[in-house]
C-alpha cells in the first residue's frame, strides 16, 4: 500500500541480505546436492553484482525458468536424497531464486521467514551447544533486515545495535516460555533425515568391530540415580546375535520381525529384585538400537522391550534420544527355553570349522557337567597362548578352527564367536550378544560417558534353573578390559586415535587438560540434558521446584505474569518508564539534585538564578560547600560556555564524578540531619 | 448493509471524538495510541504456531525454541511500536492560504523527547508522508489535501502512525488536530458590475477607492530606505528594539468601493466574480467593502481586510467563525 517510494529496498539493506544469504546458507552446505550449491552461487553472485551495480536485475522469465527446472530437477532426485533432503534443497532454491529477483518490502519480509525456516532445518540435525550459538547469531542477522526496512538512513552499526538489543530482550521471555509451555507428542509422521548410520550393526563378521573400537566418538551417556555400578557391571546390551552361516553373525528373523512391526510380545517376565534406575542420552545413530544393563525395563512409549532383553526404538535415532531405563541385575531371561529357541541357538552351519566341531564334542564327553564344561571353554582362553589385539592376523574361510588353533590372537569378536561356536557344538545353547563394556566417568558432571570404541560382544548361555547367562571370553585373555576399561588396555594412540588426529580425547594424557575437557563435556551434557532432552517429565519436575504443585490455573498465572513483568522490564530498557525525566543527562542530573535539595526543605526559587540558588544552599547546609561549588562550577562551564567538543567529552564526565560526589554528600547528610533534628526535639 | 456500516462508523467517531478530542496541540499517550498486529505480523504469528508444531513432530527443543523466540520478538516489538509513538507531540501549523481547487496543504509540527522512526502520517484521502526521524528538535510536515469545495475544509483525523521496528505491529493514533482551513472560493475573471453606490464624480469607475500614497490616513510600517524623511521614522518602535522603520500614510483617492451579491445571478458564480474582484481591489491598493445579506463588512483595504473578506465569502451563507464545536 501507500506510495511505492517506500517500499523500495534500501542500500544497507541490500548489504544486510548478502550477509544474511551467506550466513544462512553455510551451516546448510552438507545438505545441499552440488548443484542447488550451484545455483546458490550463482544468485550470490549476481546479488554482489547488483550491489555494486555492475549487472542488472535478472528478468523474472529468467528466473521462473530456472524455479520450474530447479523443481523438476529436485523432483527426479528426491528418490535418492530421501524427502526431506529434497524439501530442504527445495527451500534453499527457493531462498536463493526469491533472494536475486527481490524488489520490495514484501520480498524482503518472504526471504526473512523462509530464512527462519532453513535455520530450523539446520537446527534438526546440528544442536551442539556451540552450533546454537552460531544459528542465534544468524538469526540476529535475519533480525537486522528487517530492522534495516524500518530503521534506514542510519549506519550498520546502530541497525545491529537495535537488532541484537530485540534478541536480548526478547530471550527472557522465550526462556520462560520453553520451560513451561506444554510439551505435545508427534502429531503425524515425519520424514527423517537419511543418514548414514554409526555406531553397531546388526551383521558381526570379524572384519566389522575391530574397525568400530577405533572410533573415538561419542555413543551416549549415562545418568545414575543413585550410586554407579563397578565397570565390570556395565555391560550394555545393544544385540543379539544368533544365526551364524560360518562367516557372519546376525540376528533372529522372529526378533527382526517384531522390530519391523514394532510389536513387542509379553514374552518378558515381570521384573524382580531391586531395580538400577538411570537415564541414557544417546547421540543419533540412524539405527533403533538403545542401550541397556541386563535386564533393561522401561515405561517410555516410543520403545520397544524385545524378548531378547534389549531395548529398541520405534523410530531411528535421528537426534539426541534421552530415555529412562530401570534394570534388574537379578532378574532371569527365558527360565524355560521353548523348542524353537532352543533350535535356533543350537544351530550351526554344517560341515564347518572341523577342528572346532571335534573340539566341542571331546568337551561334551570329558565334561558331562554343563557348567563344568562352560568352565573349561573359559579355562580353555586363559591357558593357551591366547593374545589379545586389536590388529589380528587374517582368517580363512575356517575362521574359527584358523582362531582357535593358528592365530590364537583376536579381540572381543573372535573369542566371542569361538566361544558361542563351541558351546553350541558341545551341546549348550548359546548366542552372542554385542554392544558396549564400560564407560568412562565424569566426576564434575556425574554421568558416564560410553564411547563407540567401548564397544564389545560377549556370549549368553543357557543354563537349566537359570536362563541366559553371561559369559565373556574375552576377560579370560584381558581381564583389566573389562574391570578398568578399554583405556587400561590399550593406549590411545594405538587404538581408537590413530584415525583421529584432533579427537579431543587426545588431552587425558595432560591432567590439566584434561580437566578442561571434562568440564567442556560437562557443558555439553547438561545441554543435551536439560535443553536438548527437556521433555515432559523434566518439565514438570522443574514446574514443581518452581511453583510448587502445579494446576492450569497456576500455569496460566504464571504465564500471563511473566508476559507482564517482562514487558515492564522492556519498558523501562527502552526509556518507557522515566519520561518525565530530561533527555539531556546534564540537565536531568541537576533536576534530580534539585529534587533532592527539595527533599531536604530547600527548594530552588521560582525564577531564582544558579549562584544565588547555590549561595543560599550553602547558607544553610556548609557541608556541601566543596562538592557544590565544584559541582556548579562544570555545570555552568559545560552549559553556558559551550566548549570544544573533546573538552565537552571530558567536562561531562567530570561532571558525572562531581555529581556523584554531590549526590553521595546530600545523602550522608540526610542522616546526619536527622540525628541533629532529633537531638533538637 | 451500508446503513449499518454507517452507523458503525459513526458510533466510532463519535467514540474516538469523545476518547480524543479536537486540539491544536495534542501528545500521544496510551490513551491515544491503538497496536494491531499488520499483516505480516498476523503472518508472522503463523509462521510461529507451524514452527512449534514442526519442533513437535520432529521432537526438537531447538526448533521448539525458535518459534518461542519468535514470540518473544513479536510481544517486544509490541512494547517498541509503542514507545515509538509515545510521548511524540504534534502541533497544528497554518498552511498558506488556498483556493477552492488548489491543494491545501496541512502543516503539523512533530517533536519528542524520545527519538522516534520511521513515523507515517496521512490523512483519510491523502498520501502517506513518512517522517525518517523525530527528535527532540520540532520539525514540520506538509500534507497535502486536493479539495474542490470553498469553506471551511476540515481535513478529517490525522493518522500518525508506525511499524517500526520490525513491521510485526501498526501502532497508530488518529489525532484531531482542529486544524480547519478555508478555502477561498474559486476566483472568476470577469467585468464586476460597479455598483449602486456610485456617486456620479467625475472619477474614472476603476480609479474608485484608489488609494494614493499621502499623509493623512497611517498605512502602516515599512523598513526605512537611507534618504528617508526623519519625521516618518517610527521612533516608539526603534525604542522597542524592532529596527529603523518608517510610518506611511495614504490618502483614499475618493469614495471607497463595494462588493454586493447580485441576487440573480446563479450564487456560486457571483461568489467566484466577488473573489476575483477583491483580490483585484487589493492588487491596485483600492479601498473596499462588502456588503452581503446579513454581512457587511465596512470599506478597508490591506492584506488583514483582503483576507477577512475573501474569508466572508468562501464561507457565505454560514458566518465567519471557527468552525468547531461541531
Amino acid at each position: 500500500m501507500a506510495d511505492s517510494k517506500s517500499e523500495n529496498i534500501g542500500r544497507q539493506s541490500l548489504l544486510w541480505l548478502l550477509l544474511v544469504n551467506l550466513s544462512v546458507l553455510a551451516p546448510l552446505y552438507d545438505k545441499m546436492t552440488p548443484w542447488s550449491m550451484a545455483i546458490c552461487a550463482i544468485c550470490l553472485l549476481w546479488r554482489v553484482g547488483i550491489f555494486s551495480g555492475k549487472v542488472a536485475k535478472p528478468p523474472r522469465y529468467l528466473v521462473t525458468t530456472l524455479a520450474i527446472a530447479s523443481a523438476v530437477t529436485l523432483a527426479l532426485v528426491t528418490a535418492q536424497i530421501g524427502l526431506l533432503n529434497g524439501f530442504i534443497n527445495l527451500l534453499i532454491l527457493g531462498y536463493a531464486l526469491k533472494y536475486i529477483e527481490m524488489r520490495d518490502r514484501r520480498d524482503v519480509r518472504a526471504v526473512v521467514l523462509v530464512g527462519f525456516f532453513l535455520i530450523a532445518v539446520t537446527l534438526i540435525e546440528k544442536q551442539s551447544l556451540w552450533f546454537t550459538l552460531q544459528l542465534t547469531l544468524v538469526a540476529t542477522i535475519n533480525i537486522c533486515v528487517l530492522v534495516c526496512l524500518y530503521l534506514n538512513a542510519s549506519s550498520i552499526r546502530r541497525t545491529a545495535k537495535l537488532g541484537a538489543k530485540l534478541m536480548l530482550q526478547s530471550l527472557p521471555l522465550a526462556i520462560v516460555l520453553f520451560m513451561v509451555l506444554p510439551r505435545l507428542p508427534p502429531l503425524w509422521l515425519v520424514p527423517n533425515p537419511k543418514n548414514a548410520t554409526t555406531g553397531l550393526s546388526d551383521e558381526l563378521s570379524f572384519g566389522d568391530i575391530g574397525k568400530l573400537t577405533r572410533s573415538s566418538a561419542l555413543a551416549y551417556r549415562v545418568t545414575f540415580d543413585s550410586s554407579r555400578p563397578t565397570n565390570s557391571q556395565l555391560y550394555w546390551r545393544a544385540l543379539v546375535l544368533d544365526h551364524y552361516d560360518g562367516k557372519t553373525w546376525t540376528q533372529d528373523p522372529g526378533i527382526k520381525t517384531l522390530q519391523r512391526q514394532r510389536k513387542a510380545t509379553n514374552a518378558r517376565p515381570s521384573p524382580e529384585g531391586e531395580p538400577i534406575d538411570y537415564e541414557v542420552i544417546a547421540e543419533p545413530s540412524y539405527q533403533n538400537w538403545l542401550f541397556g544393563l541386563d535386564l533393561a525395563y522401561t515405561n517410555t512409549r516410543e520403545i520397544l522391550e524385545l524378548p531378547d532383553g534389549r531395548l529398541y526404538a520405534k523410530a531411528p535415532l535421528s537426534q539426541k534420544y534421552q530415555y529412562r531405563v530401570s534394570s534388574y541385575p537379578e532378574a532371569r531371561l527365558d527360565r524355560q527355553l521353548t523348542p524353537d529357541l532352543r533350535r535356533r541357538n543350537l544351530q550351526l552351519p554344517s560341515e564347518s570349522n572341523p577342528r572346532a566341531s571335534a573340539l566341542g564334542q571331546k568337551l561334551r564327553t570329558n565334561y558331562p557337567d554343563n557348567e563344568r564344561r562352560l568352565n573349561a571353554i573359559m579355562t580353555l582362553f586363559n591357558q593357551a597362548p591366547f593374545f589379545y589385539t586389536l590388529e589380528p592376523p587374517r582368517v580363512g574361510p575356517q575362521q574359527i578352527d584358523d582362531f582357535l588353533f593358528e592365530n590364537r590372537a583376536g579381540f572381543c569378536a573372535h573369542y566371542a564367536s569361538a566361544m558361542v561356536f563351541l558351546a553350541r557344538q558341545s551341546g549348550l545353547p548359546a548366542r552372542m550378544v554385542t554392544g558396549y563394556q564400560g564407560g568412562e566417568w565424569n566426576q564434575a558432571g556425574g554421568y558416564l560417558s560410553v564411547y563407540q570404541y567401548m564397544a564389545h560382544a560377549w556370549v549368553e548361555v543357557w543354563l537349566e534353573g537359570k536362563g541366559w547367562t553371561r559369559y565373556d571370553p574375552t576377560a579370560m585373555i584381558a581381564p583389566e578390559r573389562v574391570e578398568a576399561g578399554f583405556d587400561a588396555m590399550f593406549s590411545p594412540e594405538q587404538s581408537y586415535l590413530i584415525n583421529n588426529p584432533f579427537s579431543s580425547l587426545r588431552l587425558r594424557q595432560y591432567p590439566l587438560l584434561n580437566n578442561l575437557r571434562m568440564s567442556l563435556a560437562s557443558i555439553d551434557y547438561y545441554w543435551s540434558k536439560w535443553v536438548l532432552g527437556f521433555d515432559e517429565d523434566r518439565q514438570s519436575q522443574l514446574l514443581k521446584e518452581l511453583l510448587g504443585e502445579i494446576n492450569a490455573t497456576k500455569l496460566a498465572i504464571f504465564i500471563i505474569a511473566s508476559f507482564g513483568v517482562i514487558a515492564l522490564f522492556i519498558a523501562y530498557s527502552v526509556g518507557l518508564l522515566h519520561f518525565s525525566r530530561h533527555p539531556d543527562p546534564v540537565v536531568a542530573g541537576f533536576e534530580q539534585i534539585g529534587a533532592m535539595l527539595t527533599k531536604r526543605g530547600l527548594p530552588r526559587a521560582l525564577g531564582e538564578s544558579m549562584d544565588a540558588y547555590q549561595m543560599r544552599v550553602l547558607a544553610a547546609v556548609p557541608e556541601l560547600s566543596e562538592p557544590m561549588t565544584r559541582y556548579t562550577t562544570s555545570y555552568m562551564t559545560l552549559k553556558y560556555r559551550a566548549p570544544s567538543p573533546k573538552a565537552c567529552k571530558q567536562l561531562k564526565r567530570q561532571l558525572k564524578q562531581d555529581q556523584r560526589r554531590l549526590r553521595l554528600a546530600i545523602l550522608r547528610l540526610k542522616g546526619s540531619l536527622a540525628i541533629s533534628e532529633g537531638a533538637n526535639e | 448493509m451500508t446503513t449499518r456500516r454507517g452507523r458503525l462508523s459513526a458510533w466510532w467517531q463519535a467514540w474516538i471524538a469523545r476518547r480524543l478530542p479536537a486540539n491544536k496541540r495534542v501528545t500521544l499517550a496510551h490513551r491515544s495510541i491503538f497496536i494491531l498486529p499488520t499483516g505480516f505480523g498476523l503472518f508472522w504469528l503463523l509462521f510461529v504456531v507451524l514452527l512449534f508444531l514442526f519442533g513437535t513432530n520432529y521432537q526438537n527443543n531447538l526448533v521448539i525454541g525458535l518459534s518461542i523466540l519468535l514470540l518473544s520478538l513479536f510481544h517486544t516489538c509490541i512494547i517498541y511500536s509503542y514507545r515509538n509513538l509515545a510521548g511524540m507531540t504534534l502541533e497544528a501549523k497554518t498552511g498558506p492560504e488556498v483556493y477552492a481547487g488548489e491543494t491545501l496543504l496541512y502543516g503539523v509540527s512533530l517533536h519528542a523527547k524520545q527519538v522516534q522512526h520511521q513515523v507515517e502520517l496521512s490523512y483519510e484521502k491523502t498520501q502517506v508522508q513518512t517522517i525518517a526521524r523525530v527528535a527532540d528538535k520540532a520539525q514540520e510536515a506538509l500534507i497535502p489535501l486536493s479539495n474542490s469545495r470553498r469553506g471551511w475544509i476540515h481535513p478529517g483525523r490525522l493518522r500518525v502512525e508506525s511499524r517500526y521496528p520490525l513491521g510485526l505491529c501498526r501502532a497508530w493514533s488518529h489525532v484531531d488536530l482542529a486544524n480547519a482551513q478555508i478555502a477561498f472560493a474559486r476566483p472568476k475573471a470577469g467585468q464586476y458590475e460597479l455598483s449602486a453606490e456610485q456617486q456620479g464624480d467625475d472619477h474614472l469607475a476603476k480609479d474608485q477607492g484608489k488609494q494614493v500614497v499621502g499623509v493623512e490616513e497611517f498605512q502602516g510600517l515599512k523598513p526605512f530606505v537611507t534618504g528617508e524623511s526623519l519625521n516618518q521614522i517610527a521612533w516608539k518602535q526603534l525604542a522597542q528594539g524592532r529596527g529603523m522603520l518608517t510610518k506611511t500614510f495614504e490618502q483614499p483617492q475618493s469614495a471607497p468601493q463595494w462588493l454586493t451579491l447580485d441576487s440573480h445571478a446563479p450564487l456560486e458564480e457571483q461568489l467566484s466574480l466577488l473573489t476575483w474582484a477583491a483580490d483585484r481591489l487589493s492588487a491596485k491598493g483600492q479601498i473596499f467593502g462588502l456588503k452581503l445579506p446579513g454581512k457587511t463588512l465596512a470599506p478597508s483595504s490591506g492584506e488583514k481586510h483582503r483576507h477577512l473578506v475573501l474569508a466572508t465569502l468562501a464561507v457565505y451563507p454560514e458566518h465567519l467563525e471557527s468552525p468547531h464545536g461541531r
